[in-house]
């Protein structure tokens, strides 16, 4: 895959002079061929095209220097070509083939032979605290650049590489305004731990959302897997390393990028609510079942006044036809680059904004940065990198909630037009209530400033000595108001919060790298020492019922009851020292290895330090002679290494017992307390360890046509940072401690493909493969489940654990029902143990996980003349969720409408197994097992379609204009047919499927 | 080239030295507290004192303590939101169960706390007097924690240290040990205790008497539980309300007729709610919840909307036949003083024809109502009929006569959960009874007859005072439980009363149609929660209590 997309960009730019620049003059040359043929003369030259092993190549691109002249080879490899006069020279280009430039120099016939290129095996990739040669790297590592980042527009990075990094489980969270993306890579290890990569930005441990950060300032994105690439980071490469390179400045001409998209956004997938018609019918079956309807004129037993007056003149709400709008998309970003031979530069401006599908939820993001490198001397570099990015965003409490759960039976509005405060005369507030002007607001504000410098000395030559001084500095304001009539206050008084967050994260890195060759053996030695300082100060301020809705949040003195403020501080400390060798033979035998020391003040005393060792070794076979006999293989590469990374606890103070505030009164006398935290502190914490045996192959065949890699690996971690639930009867309920193990082993695999390449048409096909198995190899007391916390030794961390749902006891069933508690129209369960009863301890079971069993993606990129065309298919297979909108859990039918439209319940006339009868009793059990199902799904993740503009239109103001639509997850395939398996099973915040338009120009 | 390398090591050694000095590794969390650092002052101290108190707030006035101290008995059964139906009719009830698993956590906490100051008070800097009475606080409370514990599981989990590390054991102690450290706890707190005391819910010297006289009458030691109640009575200077309804007045929660109360303010901010900034550990409801639990669904009914008097109905628990059959309302005022069976219409909006504003809405009747008397009526009636089958199982667990002691007019919106009712834990009335019964135990049925009548007569309406005498003949342990249930129905002692009499199996089986098939002797004790099975390491010898999964 890595290969595939490293082959298919060089080939692009490589092909770029003419594609972009030939291209449309060829364009105009064939439209005016018509004039143009019948006043050329000059002569025809012609020949044929052959590999270094003498076969012809079809397809070659041939054209005459400097102009629209332009041909290609046929399927015997022979071209013909007009050309003005026998001066001049042709340029034959070809993809996995050195470009030739042959001078014609007179002749009419010429032999030509291209030689296959092996430029993308030199092209760099970034590793930990450097770079390596592709040729050369013997760990796993992805790497990504160019139209990889920027094909997918998004707001975060990550997630236009949804399903393109073998290995990397990435979902978005939510298609709340700014939702993040959640990403694993290869499995979960940790419980207490992080899980989450290490993102390293420019050089620098980087903290915080990525989003921040504008995917057209981002040159490349690498993305470490194995132990050997990531133990370099020590402690926090355990979750594998995604690497952010910025773009910097080049010497030469100034050149402007400007990017631009706007895009409209809906719900992809939504399920409907039970119809007012639908919930009447639901509501009497529910009296039915429990005696007290028989027919319409029992309806005033069963419906209130205002109802039965609503049901009789057909007054039902949508409610969620009222809350869910179109959302809008759109960013826009200008780019510079300029710089002398001494000093670079590169400045960004972006601007994104994201209305969510309520009103007022929306984000507003500003950023800026600027890189700059300057050479004082030949021994000295200095340089900077510096962003700066504010955002805005309104949040509000998702109104789906209500918008579901409310009665349909009524109306929304009044006859004024305002809204109907408790619609349906009941105690469930509109939905609509926050929208209401002036009773809510949720507004969080955040500031990033992320500024690095370095200095880099190279005293002589080979070695280099790097100091990196970064900070990454935050600071947010969340601003609350919730007037008594919104849903969270729901009547009560109004209340107003004031949280602040600073964070001060400094990190200062001495790098040393010394490259050394001798003869054939060479050399590369890093050392590392690094010291990072993390910390937070927060404050929170609350106070309710103040006069004034307008003050919002602005004058908390303003609260005349429920005043409370807290403060709190965090600090963790790591101070590491690390070391690599990097050897390499011939180019063909390869060595890394690498260790490194960390101290975290997470951990106890007599804990805090560990040693994580690596080792890495990769043969390119396809240096060996033999290999070299074989033809159809242009590349091979055998890697292996083996390797430590470690993991300490999320947060901090986790050894020590602290008290924590208990409020009390005598009277209305406040009588302040302080008891026991319910988790203790542990003296002993100490590091969690991951192992990791990663097997790959790098490979390039016929004409590297078809490239790939595949890795397998297993990663086994040992002193698991454990949340230990203690026996209550300590009075304490948990400790952090070092127990327990996980396993994960994989496959991952990328094979690209180039199917059709020719100077106008060319198609690409690359596929992803990742199959991920979860495990928790043994817990607290070994081989034994803790139940309480949901870990089963055997399966993924995560798991569903419930009864299982094997139909709904039928009428003809009543007698055995009957031993069980139950009757017909109820949940039935299987009786996993068959004592004859229904039980916690003995009849639930795994039933399932959120993990995945295998995803992939499949892109296929096409490119004609100037029209460029991208599907982009991503399937995530085998996963459970815990869908709401299946669940059933008013199951009482008083009031609430919890059901999907549809819905397939048991009644003596309708003998289902789907669902079960609704009952006016209550006392259902088993509810929680309806929602279960297979969430598997593959989408569309995005298609696209760009058309690049004709030089001649473009004129000397634009390098290149490039304009596109491009729509993301507008098809869906899944088992729910109304839901977005995506959301993971919540009904809040539905997943959006998004379409725009944007323009990509170059100045 | 071996210059270069002594250059590169050495470059090396001197950043890692630059930047690894050992204190930049220490953990520095000035915001923590410790109790090192808190317990070792008065003032300090105090903070351990107030917070062991509050641990009385997870019990009562919660579901989860309603559910386990007066569900499950003769006098309740699930109305249709029961939360914890399996406590209530003893279906598939299991180690798993929520309210099980939330008491066994915070009484366990509770009584860790008090281990910790009655360990260290001698370190607390107090006067010698303060410390006294302070450790006799400590030792009224965890006596009071520690009952709770064995009365509701057996012989568990017991200690007197405070942990201090991690412990992944658990032993099974006698219920012998229990009471043992429970009488030795409360005769130091009776004796070491004030009288009286200015903040209001701390213990005092008789209300621990109380308390132990309710602990000598449930190990049968009849003439102490007598001489410790009628000690109480003679010298407390608690006076029985005149009116039973006054009891239950918002206005009245400080009356003297109360020994003992866990208190709530009305000052929110003061009280238990989960809140991230006031109390991070905090209880998910909060405040006294004894409003919402008990109130039938009104609020879909012609002419009603929810409001403020009439409460939030969370409609959790209704009477049982048996309960409702236990009042002669025509004496008793304690049937009025104790039910709602009215609301008046407030929804202008939805009001049935010939009703206005004020007129009765709905009616609740424990009796049954003739169909042709309801046909002239146009307001809606619940009667007997349609809340209870024949054979006093319920029908209709929606609308039903609601038990209306603990309803809070004074709540400041509609919806709010929060109640600044104190919960009366001892009162007056009890004294009497326990006494009655234990002379009654003792043979002297004449005694128990005039405690008991004491209680009857301030129960009896004006004029009905003779009407609810009762002669020594009609003592016996059925009529004391029948009384108790009168008299305290809802407030949190059903299950022990019956219990400590032995009779929870038997009654629940002959009063309680909705539980009576299920019902089993190993009953009576609760499911040791699932959490602390799964947590401890000696499983062979902790085991769930029997007849539990």
């Amino acid at each position: 895959m890595i290969k595939f997309y490293k082959k298919a960009r060089k080939a692009f730019c490589g092909l770029k002079p003419h594609f972009f620049l030939f291209g449309p003059i060829f364009l105009m040359f064939v439209l005016c061929s018509a004039t143009s043929l019948g006043q050329q003369g000059g002569i025809t030259v012609s020949g044929t095209v052959k590999g270094t092993n003498n076969e012809t190549l079809p397809g070659v691109s041939v054209s005459l220097k400097g102009t629209t002249t332009g041909t290609t080879t046929d399927v015997k490899g022979v071209f013909t070509l007009k050309v003005p006069n026998s001066q001049g020279s042709l340029v034959f280009s070809y993809l996995g083939y050195t470009t030739l430039e042959m001078p014609i120099s007179g002749r009419k016939m010429l032999s030509v032979t291209l030689k296959e290129e092996q430029k993308n095996l030199n092209e760099v990739v970034v590793i930990g605290y450097g770079t390596v040669k592709k040729r050369d790297l013997t760990g796993s590592v992805a790497s990504f650049k160019g139209d990889d980042l920027t094909q997918v527009p998004a707001a975060n990075v990550m997630e236009s590489l949804q399903g393109k990094v073998p290995g990397a489980d990435i979902t978005r969270s939510s298609g709340q305004a700014g939702a993040g993306v959640s990403i694993t890579l290869r499995g979960n290890r940790s419980i207490l731990g992080s899980n989450s990569p290490l993102y390293i930005v420019d050089g620098v441990i980087y903290y915080g959302n990525i989003a921040d950060i504008d995917q057209n300032e981002i040159a490349s994105v690498d993305v470490l897997k194995d132990a050997s690439s990531t133990a370099i980071y020590g402690s926090r490469g355990a979750n594998g390393v995604i690497i952010i390179t910025t773009k910097r400045g080049a010497a030469g001409k100034t050149e402007v990028d400007a990017n631009s998209y706007n895009g409209v956004s809906q719900a992809s997938m939504y399920p409907k609510v039970a119809t007012g018609p639908e919930m009447v019918a639901l509501r009497r079956e529910a009296y039915r079942a429990s005696g007290k309807w028989t027919s319409p004129a029992n309806d005033n037993l069963v419906f209130s006044p205002y109802e039965l007056t609503a049901i009789a003149n057909g007054l039902y709400t949508n409610w969620q036809d009222l809350v869910l709008h179109r959302g809008s998309q759109e960013d826009h970003q200008v780019g510079v680059s300029s710089g002398s031979e001494k000093t670079k530069m590169y400045t960004s401006l972006d601007y994104y904004r994201e209305n969510g599908l309520f009103k007022n939820d929306n984000l507003t993001r500003y950023s800026g940065r600027i890189n700059l490198d300057h050479t004082v001397s030949d021994k000295l570099k200095i340089g900077m990198q510096a962003q700066i990015v504010y955002s805005s965003q309104n949040v509000r409490t998702d109104p789906l909630n209500q918008a579901n759960k409310i009665n349909p039976i009524g109306e929304a509005f009044n006859p004024d037009g305002s809204i109907v405060m408790y619609p349906t005369q009941a105690s469930a507030i509109n939905p609509l209530a926050d929208e209401q002007p002036g009773v809510w607001a949720d507004n969080v504000k955040g500031n990033r400033t992320f500024a690095a410098a370095y200095a880099e000395l190279t005293p002589i030559k080979g070695l280099s000595i790097r100091s990196n001084l970064s900070a990454n500095l935050t600071n947010s304001r969340t601003g609350i108001y919730a007037g008594s009539f919104t849903i969270t206050r729901n009547g009560g008084v109004p209340r107003a919060n004031y949280n602040t967050s600073n964070g001060t994260d400094l990190l200062w890195e001495n790098i040393v790298n010394y490259h050394k060759q001798i003869g054939q053996h060479t050399f590369d030695l890093t050392g590392i020492a690094s010291y990072q300082d993390r910390s937070n100060e927060s404050g929170s301020m609350q106070g309710d019922n103040q006069l004034l809705s307008s003050q919002l949040f602005y004058n908390l003195s303003a609260a005349t009851q429920g005043v409370a403020v807290a403060t709190g501080y965090t600090k963790q400390d790591i101070v590491s020292g690390a070391g690599r060798i990097n050897y390499s033979y011939q180019g063909k035998y390869l060595l890394t290895l690498t260790g490194r020391s960390d101290g975290s003040s997470k951990l106890a005393e007599g804990h805090k330090w560990t040693f994580f060792p690596s080792a890495a070794a990769a043969w390119r076979l396809s240096e060996e002679d033999f290999i070299k006999k074989i033809k159809p293989i242009n590349d091979l590469k055998l890697r292996a290494s083996y390797g430590v990374a470690g993991n300490d606890p999320y947060d901090a103070y986790a050894t020590q017992s602290l008290l924590t505030n208990v409020p009390f009164s005598y009277g209305e006398t406040p009588a302040q307390g302080y008891t026991f935290n319910p988790t203790i502190g542990n003296r002993d914490l100490a590091w969690e360890r991951s192992t990791t045996l990663d097997i790959g192959v790098d490979f390039a065949l016929l004409n590297s046509r078809i490239s790939g890699t595949v890795d397998v690996y297993s990663t086994h971690t040992n002193d698991l940072l454990l949340p230990r639930g203690l026996p209550p009867s300590d009075g304490i309920l948990k400790t952090n401690q070092n127990i327990g193990q996980t396993a994960n082993k994989g496959i991952e695999l990328s094979i690209s493909s180039v199917n059709i390449k020719s100077s106008n048409f060319s198609w690409n096909t690359s596929v992803t493969f990742t199959k991920n198995v979860e495990k928790i190899t043994s817990l607290v007391n070994a081989g034994v489940n803790d139940i309480g916390n949901g870990w089963f030794v055997g399966y993924p961390v995560q798991v569903f654990y419930d009864y299982q749902k094997i139909g709904i006891w039928q009428t003809s069933e009543a007698a055995e029902a009957a031993k069980y508690g139950q009757i017909p129209g109820t949940i039935k369960v299987k009786d996993q143990n068959g004592d004859g009863k229904i039980d916690a301890t003995n009849d639930r079971t795994v039933l399932g996980t959120p993990r995945p069993k295998w995803s992939g993606g499949l892109s296929n990129t096409v490119k004609y003349k100037n029209l460029d065309f991208s599907i982009y298919i991503y399937a995530r297979i085998g996963q459970m969720i815990n869908a709401n909108s299946l669940n059933f859990s008013d199951n009482q039918g008083l009031q609430g409408n919890t059901w999907a439209s549809n819905l397939d319940y048991w009644t003596p006339e309708n003998p289902t197994n789907a669902y079960p009868r609704p009952n006016s009793n209550g006392g259902m059990q088993y509810v929680s097992t309806l929602a279960y199902t297979d969430g598997s799904y593959a989408r569309i993740r995005d298609i696209s379609l760009g058309y690049t503009l004709p030089q001649k239109l473009t004129g000397n103001v634009f390098k290149r204009l490039r304009v596109y639509v491009s729509g993301k997850n507008l098809f869906t395939w899944s088992k729910l047919k109304n839901y977005d398996p995506e959301r993971g099973g919540s009904e809040n915040f539905p997943m959006t499927k998004l379409a725009l338009a944007g323009i990509n120009a170059t100045f | 080239m071996k210059k270069n390398f002594k250059y590169i090591i050495g470059m090396g050694l001197v950043t890692i030295m630059a930047t690894s000095c050992k204190k930049t590794l220490t953990e520095y969390n000035p915001g923590g507290s410790t109790a090192e650092a808190v317990y070792t002052t008065p003032a300090g101290f105090e903070t351990l004192v107030n917070a062991a108190y509050s641990y009385q707030r997870w019990w009562y006035g919660k579901e989860e303590g309603y559910s386990l101290s007066e569900m499950g008995t003769d006098i309740w059964t699930s109305a249709s939101g029961d939360v914890y139906p399996d406590l209530n009719k003893y279906i598939n009830l299991q180690g798993s169960d929520g309210a099980v698993k939330q008491m066994w956590q915070q009484l366990y906490a509770a009584v860790n706390l008090c281990n910790t100051g009655i360990n260290r008070i001698g370190n607390a800097g107090y006067p010698a007097a303060t410390r006294t009475t302070r450790e006799a606080e400590l030792r009224f409370l965890r006596a009071f924690y520690y009952w709770h514990i064995v009365e509701t599981w057996g012989g568990v989990h017991f200690t007197t240290t405070e942990t201090t590390s991690i412990i992944t054991t658990a032993n099974k102690t006698p219920v012998e040990t229990f009471y043992k450290q429970i009488f030795d706890d409360l005769q130091f707190a009776v004796a070491n205790l004030p009288t009286t005391t200015s903040d209001y819910g701390r213990v005092t010297k008789y209300a621990a008497e109380a308390f132990l006289s309710r602990m000598y009458l449930t190990r049968g030691m009849n003439q102490q539980a007598s001489n410790a109640a009628m000690d109480v009575i003679k010298k407390g200077g608690y006076v029985l309300q005149p009116n039973y309804a006054d009891l239950w007045l918002m206005s009245n929660l400080q009356n003297k007729e109360v020994i003992y109360a866990v208190n709530y303010s009305a000052n929110l901010s003061l009280d238990d709610l989960k809140d991230n900034i006031l109390y991070p550990f905090g209880h998910a409801r909060g405040g006294n919840n004894g409003h919402l639990e008990f109130i039938m669904k009104y609020d879909d009914q012609p002419g009603m909307l929810r409001d403020i008097a009439n409460g939030r109905p969370f409609n959790r628990y209704m009477p049982t036949l048996f309960l409702l059959n236990l009042y002669n309302e025509a004496d008793d005022a304690r049937y009025d003083g104790s039910f709602k069976n009215a609301w008046f219409a407030n929804n202008t909006a939805t009001l049935p024809a010939g009703i206005k504003l004020g007129d009765t809405a709905v009616i609740t009747s424990k009796l049954t109502i003739p169909t042709a008397t309801k046909a002239t009526k146009k307001y809606r009636i619940y009667d007997r009929a349609s809340c209870y089958k024949a054979d006093g199982t319920t029908l209709d667990n929606i609308h039903c006569v609601q038990l209306s002691k603990f309803m809070d007019p004074t709540r400041p919106d509609v919806n709010q959960q929060i109640s600044a009712r104190d919960v009366f834990v001892i009162r007056l009335a009890e004294m009497y009874l326990n006494a009655a019964e234990a002379q009654m135990n003792l043979g002297h049925l004449d005694s128990a007859a005039t405690l008991v009548n004491v209680v009857r007569t301030r129960a009896a309406k004006p004029g009905h005072t003779v009407q609810m005498q009762v002669t020594p003949a009609q003592i016996n342990l059925d009529f004391i439980l029948d009384e108790r249930a009168r008299e305290f129905a809802g407030e949190q002692i059903r299950w022990f009363d019956l219990k400590r009499t032995n009779k929870l199996v038997e009654r629940v089986k002959a009063d309680n149609p909705d539980a009576a098939p299920n019902i089993q002797s190993y009953h009576t004790v609760r499911p040791i929660s699932q959490d602390q099975i799964d947590a401890v390491t000696n499983r062979n010898e902790f085991k769930q209590n029997p007849g539990y999964q």
